[in-house]
């Protein structure tokens, strides 16, 4: 058992932590932020450096590492709030890769990704009682073409996808059809959302080959387990860097004459939020290792622990950094504010805490003898 | 990083798993501890049985007996050993905190409590609490004055656990008053048997006088039994204390979640949807645990000092302690009320004259507090955690560097 970071993980790590801290700045977000919400440069600079293939396999130009790799990258992502589709991208070209038969029945989607001229968004969420499992789009075959009908809410990164990867009913059985954005009869709603990050409802009327639907019985729960765990390493990120933001501003700020770090109600509620981030660091690390070294079904419940820590742990740690910031926390021109917004929206974003403890539950009280 | 055996451990699990089931017991729900003084004759026992098949020690230098191993090795035996009724609890201080200390700092001639202590000959308590010096360890006041080869030592300890069985203790006297509270302390070994050393059990909520006050009066204490240089007695006693945090953090609790979904499945509510959901967040905790102490494992394995991490983890341990002994007692009901107390009984009787599963929980709700209040407070835990691992600025205090003979007491 050896849960430090290999030399080649540091270096993943290191990598990301640069190129995210040099370039995500509070200034460059606020900008951002203000546009589309979406950091074009940043996002080539991450291709260039060769961090959007890093987790695609080698025949389609990435470095074949893995889901741990890629959460070494969504948590700095996520302690500097920074506005791209990193992760829907990533993880839907991780699991085309894996369960579609050939590249060429998606044309260049996967190299793209690498090369950083493709974005991908996965539809994972359902309207209603919402499990992505369950998925309410149907697709009907007829000759070499399927036809696919229904409606997805809250995509996130639709509004900036080339593609987007959608659960479907099939045969009566969940499968995932990709689907070009400027495809007729695919229309998207720009949605705003807490975060600002772009996201669309999806209306889909459309026919796509037979190709582009894959009926693999795991590419869903592969889907959205490889995407509960990057969500995940993204709120680990979003915890940390409000964690950071609470250091510095109690060590710093003084009333009653010394600063608020010495009055033991506002430490000790700040060493809660590093407790708090640094639980969630070894689980969010075990639950990626897990789901990339055993079968899914295997990982279920290390998965689901994370996901329900991300959301649970993850909303009070940047509850106590709004908090403990005072009035100036609230402030859009100070940017703690982006890491209670994100800590909000991703609590949200595949389920929440409740609905993963449901789920847990449900599988421990199923498996435990 | 890897989270899964390697061969090699692979190996010694199995074989560790194999020789367990031929020579320990499976445990049904909680632990129940029964009469004290036979637990603690059980755990010696045991502890003599692990010696003799060559299971114990498996993470001290050979030169001391023990099996040279990596800690990883020896946590998975814990991993192993923690469904089975056996338990070494009561040698916690000797072999976990006496242990580590000795082999560090004593000498040759304390060094040879060692062997003693991995055969189970030997029962250790700690002698370092005191009615005014609790949290605030190191303004302790119980005196220790050299008269040629000896100590002559006076005070009041208390909260010692088993001290009313133990054979030796470890004790921090004060050897000089004109400096401050941290640099006039010694660090001593007391052999429990001599006069002048009295003692008293308080007996706890539980039933069970685990604790007690050991009063010292003109006891005396050859200077050889010195651990370390005197005056150096905080740093040693850090020693000691740094090893009583990972042993609570990664003791066995004596419980599981599994006991207690299996304990939900025998009262009939494990289908409750609101029960449900406090085994899931029951479960997902001690999964988060697991994961913290494969990373302290992994970061002692090679040598770091784990820091604010093994501070969290001792704190997260409490934590589900707390919330899963009251999920505890809401799938129990009233059987979670019953005491077990006599030896070797494992349940009391419920009302219909059942054997009751809820006695030995109850004794683990009950004793909750040992584990937040020992090895440093959850709040002085927050406290350390806040320097070290959030950097905040040390809290001021008054009687840094003040003698501990003009501290206001």
């Amino acid at each position: 058992m050896n849960f430090d970071l290999s030399e080649e993980q540091q270096v993943v790590r290191d990598l990301a932590t640069q190129v995210f801290g040099d370039l995500a700045t509070p200034e460059r977000v606020k900008e951002v932020e203000a546009a589309d919400g979406f950091d074009h440069d940043l996002w080539t600079a991450l291709a260039e450096a060769g961090l959007l293939g890093l987790c695609l396999p080698e025949s389609n130009g990435g470095s074949g590492m893995g889901l741990v790799e890629l959460c070494l990258i969504a948590e700095q992502q996520g302690r500097n709030v920074a506005p791209v589709p990193l992760v829907s991208t990533v993880v839907s070209a991780m699991t085309l890769a894996d369960h579609f038969a050939s590249e060429p029945a998606l044309g260049s989607l996967i190299s793209g990704v690498v090369d950083g001229s493709v974005v991908l968004a996965a539809a994972l969420a359902e309207p209603g009682v919402n499990d992505p499992l369950s998925p309410s789009v149907q697709a009907t075959r007829s000759g070499d073409t399927v036809r696919i009908t229904g409606e997805k809410p809250a995509v996130p990164a639709l509004p900036v996808a080339d593609a987007v990867v959608v659960p479907v009913r099939f045969d009566d059985r969940p499968a995932l059809a990709v689907i070009a954005t400027d495809l007729d009869g695919l229309t998207i709603e720009r949605l705003e959302t807490t975060n600002h990050e772009p996201q669309g409802h999806l209306r889909l009327e459309v026919e796509v080959p037979v190709d582009l639907v894959t009926a693999a019985p795991a590419a869903l729960d592969d889907l959205y387990h490889r995407m509960l765990v990057a969500n995940c390493a993204i709120q680990l990120g979003v915890g940390e860097g409000a964690i950071a933001y609470v250091a510095e501003h109690v060590s710093t700020r003084e009333q009653f004459g010394r600063t608020l770090s010495n009055f033991q109600a506002v430490s000790q509620r700040a060493a809660d939020g590093y407790i708090l981030n640094e639980a969630l660091r070894a689980t969010v690390l075990n639950a990626a290792w897990q789901l990339a070294n055993r079968s899914t079904e295997s990982a279920r419940s290390d998965v689901l622990a994370a996901a329900y820590w991300a959301s649970d742990g993850t909303q009070e740690v940047v509850l106590t950094a709004q908090h403990l910031h005072g009035g100036i926390g609230a402030d859009v021109d100070y940017p703690v504010h982006r890491h209670f917004l994100w800590g909000m929206q991703m609590a949200g974003t595949l389920g929440t805490a409740s609905s993963h403890l449901a789920r847990l539950g449900a599988h421990v009280a199923a498996t435990t003898a | 990083m890897d989270i899964g055996d390697s061969a090699a451990e692979a190996a010694f699990r199995t074989e560790a798993r194999t020789w367990l089931a031929t020579h320990a017991t499976p445990r049904r729900g909680a632990a129940a501890t029964g009469d004290l003084e036979a637990h603690v004759a059980r755990a010696m026992v045991w502890q003599r049985v692990l010696h003799d098949h060559g299971w114990a020690g498996l993470s001290w230098p050979e030169q001391f007996g023990g099996r040279g191993m990596s800690s990883g090795l020896s946590s998975i035996f814990n991993e192993e050993m923690a469904g089975f009724e056996e338990t070494t609890g009561p040698l916690t201080v000797a072999v976990g905190m006496v242990g580590p200390t000795l082999m560090a700092h004593g000498t040759p001639g304390q060094q040879e409590h060692l062997a003693a202590i991995l055969r189970g000959d030997e029962l250790w308590c700690q002698l370092f609490s005191e009615p005014g010096a609790g949290s605030d360890l190191a303004t302790l006041s119980t005196r220790a004055v050299r008269d040629g080869d000896t100590w002559i030592v006076s005070g009041q300890k208390v909260w010692t656990s088993l001290a009313q069985f133990a054979d030796y203790g470890i004790l921090l006297a004060r050897t000089d008053t004109d400096v401050p509270k941290h640099a006039g302390l010694t660090y001593f070994i007391v052999d429990m048997n001599d006069p002048g050393i009295e003692i008293r059990p308080l007996v706890q909520m539980t039933g069970h006088a685990h604790f007690n006050e050991t009063f010292l009066d003109e006891v005396r204490i050859p200077h050889e039994n010195v651990v370390g240089v005197v005056g150096d007695g905080w740093s040693i006693a850090r020693t000691t204390l740094n090893s009583e945090r990972s042993s609570i953090a990664g003791g066995g609790a004596g419980w599981s979640v599994e006991a207690l979904i299996a304990a939900a499945r025998t009262m009939g509510v494990a289908a409750d949807p609101l029960v449900r959901q406090e085994l899931a967040a029951a479960h997902s905790r001690a999964l988060t645990l697991t994961a913290m102490g494969y990373r302290v494992r992994s970061a002692v394995s090679r040598g770091r000092l784990p820091g604010a991490e093994a501070l969290a983890m001792k704190l997260g341990y409490a934590n589900h302690w707390v919330a899963t002994m009251d999920t505890a007692m809401r799938i129990l009901g009233a059987d979670g009320l019953l005491y077990a107390l006599e030896a070797g009984e494992e349940t009391s009787r419920d009302s219909a004259g059942a054997p009751s599963l809820g006695s030995s929980w109850q004794h683990a709700l009950l004793n909750q507090f040992a584990i937040r209040l020992g090895g440093g407070t959850d709040e002085v835990q927050r406290n350390i955690i806040g320097e070290l691992g959030l950097g905040l600025p040390r809290e001021p205090s008054a009687d840094r560097g003040v003698p501990w003979k003009d501290l206001p007491r």
